[in-house]
């Protein structure tokens, strides 16, 4: 384990995304059937449960996000994650050796103030991703508190 | 001669409700009747039967962690009249999206003695699979047949 | 049928062996939402358990409980659960692949010291499992969150560790000694639980709520001699279960079974109607 680096401060905050999959087809919308987590808690993230997760990061941090159905063995992807390229670009790989993906991004510079992005995911057969309809969010330290 | 016929309606929930139709591969039916049935294994079931005899229809999701219910059976005239015929869920409570009611309906009922043998009954299931604008689903194929 | 009830376990494993509780680091998530359980998604859900029974009192429907633990912050449990074990194989296999070719390459033209360098380097490090008795010997490579050896994630910067499995070793507590509840481990070949997995029956006829803990194990991170090792840290968590218990009744009829609602045949016209649409030879 890379002790050093662990303790440099530069962080990896996941995010887990939750769907209730039966919800989400059955009402056609992913309101009410979507759970956002992450692992900065301690850090200050808020709304842990909710659509609207607000996320604390600083420059430097990585962030990954992962996503699984409520019923595990139904099939759930994130189809997309779109958000000011300016703070950071996520981008899909998948697990060697598998087909499972992940996204991945660095931030690279502070959010001012809040930044939401918006999560799409395909969920069992259905071919069109749903859009989540609230957007959880990346805030950054106060500049002024920096 | 089994007194008691069990119809069983297979579900892929996820399938059903991803392709919002129950045909496709998304529903299976099948029943225990001794009487040579046919469409066994399709959403087209024609169950032979005797009159005197149980007939008890059950749901079943092939992902036993997802949700599905028979929300109402309905028979219709061999002549391909209007759908008369009662049948509808007795819960009779207004359609406020699902019920944990449905868990506690018994579809079951005894075959009368007046059904023309050799005609086929047909009837128009409906499944409720949670709840929402996308969660009833028809199959309107399946039958019963009295034998003879 | 009714369908069997899934709880979902959620840890943030690495904040709870930091503060050594599970208070606060742990959601749970079920699939009875619709038919009433409360807290979804949080640390204090109430999971409900709609009973049914026929009018002998008798049980209606077998209510089946299934737990699945998952860490978050970790690769998810989409990824088959033996996964470091797989890819640590893998990233060996590579690293021997590499080393042949090198021995096959030719003399002078590749610098020989840089390449056993990198190969050795991307073979990352190797993490144990201590258990009573010392640490094990055998071990696998330490994995990050991306399925890389640390050190070697995509966007180039190093990750932790990726923790082990979160398991579930114990249901017990109020549900369980007062037999509301039958709770024991199963096998199953299933790839997500990776071999066993929590279920329980439910005496439905038990109405009420009643409470139950969950026995976890989470790892910490220790260094001994030079060698990484996981060491197992149990810690507890409780959650509650609301029972309901209500009658079958058939749906038919509303009550008891009778006849199928099978539309009766049209009664055939009485003897001695004149119909003016009739083509057949007059009745007199």
């Amino acid at each position: 384990m890379n002790k050093r680096a662990h303790e440099e401060g530069r962080q990896t905050t996941s995010i887990a995304a939750v769907v209730d999959c039966v919800g989400s087809l059955a009402t056609g919308s992913l309101a009410g059937n979507l759970y956002l987590y992450d692992t900065n808690k301690s850090g200050g993230s808020t709304g842990h449960g909710s659509e609207d997760l607000h996320t604390r990061v600083k420059v430097g941090d990585q962030l990954l996000w992962t996503a699984f159905g409520l019923e595990c063995e139904t099939f759930l992807r994130i189809a997309e994650i779109s958000m000011d390229e300016t703070v950071c670009v996520p981008e899909r790989h998948l697990y060697p050796g598998t087909d499972v993906s992940y996204w991945i991004a660095t931030v690279k510079k502070n959010p001012i103030g809040e930044l939401p992005y918006r999560l799409a995911f395909t969920v069992g057969a259905r071919r069109e991703p749903m859009f989540a309809p609230r957007s959880p969010v990346l805030f950054g330290t106060d500049q002024a508190t920096a | 001669m089994n007194s008691k016929i069990n119809v069983m309606i297979l579900v892929d929930v996820i399938g059903a409700l991803s392709a919002g139709t129950l045909q496709g591969g998304n529903l299976c039916m099948m029943d225990d009747g001794d009487l040579a049935s046919t469409g066994q294994g399709t959403p087209t079931l024609i169950t032979n039967c005797l009159p005197g005899q149980l007939i008890k229809w059950s749901a079943l999701a092939v992902d036993v962690q997802t949700p599905v219910a028979i929300k109402s059976i309905r028979f219709r005239s061999p002549d391909g009249g209007g759908d008369e015929g009662s049948g509808a869920g007795a819960s009779g409570v207004s359609g406020s999206g699902y019920d944990a009611n449905l868990d506690l309906e018994v579809w079951e009922g005894i075959v009368p003695a007046y059904l023309t043998p050799g005609t086929v009954y047909r009837y128009d299931v409906e499944l409720q699979m949670y709840e929402g604008a996308a969660s009833i689903l028809h199959n309107t194929s399946p039958g019963l047949m009295r034998a003879m | 049928m009714a369908q069997q009830l899934a709880i979902i376990v959620m840890v943030d494993v690495s904040a709870a062996v930091k503060a050594r509780t599970l208070q606060g680091n742990t959601y749970l998530l079920d699939n009875m939402k619709l038919q009433g359980s409360e807290g979804e998604g949080t640390g204090a859900l109430v999971t409900a358990i709609n009973g049914t029974h026929w009018v002998d009192g008798s049980m209606g429907d077998e209510q089946v409980l299934n737990w699945l633990p998952c860490a978050l912050g970790s690769i998810p449990m989409t990824v088959p659960r033996n996964y470091h074990l797989h890819r640590s194989r893998q990233i060996e296999q590579d690293a021997l692949t590499a080393i042949r070719d090198l021995g096959n390459s030719t003399p002078g033209r590749t610098n020989v010291s840089a390449e056993l360098g990198r190969i050795h380097g991307s073979l990352g490090t190797k993490v144990r499992y201590r258990r009573p008795g010392g640490t094990g010997r055998a071990g696998h490579i330490a994995l990050d969150v991306t399925g890389n050896p640390t050190g070697r994630a995509p966007s180039g910067a190093s990750s932790a560790p990726d923790h082990p499995p979160l398991l579930i070793t114990d249901i017990f507590g109020e549900a369980v000694e007062r037999n509301v509840i039958f709770p024991a481990q199963y096998g199953s070949p299933d790839l997500v639980t990776d071999g066993w997995y929590w279920s329980a029956s439910v005496d439905s006829t038990r109405e009420g709520v009643y409470s139950y803990t969950m026995a976890l194990e989470v790892h910490r991170p220790i260094e001994e001699n030079g060698v990484w090792a996981w060491e197992p840290v149990r810690l507890t968590y409780q959650s509650r279960l609301r029972i309901s218990n209500r009658p079958k009744r058939n749906a038919f009829t509303g009550a008891g079974v009778s006849f199928l609602p099978v539309p009766p045949p049209e009664p055939a016209a009485p003897a001695g109607t004149l119909d003016a649409s009739t083509t057949s030879p007059s009745l007199f």
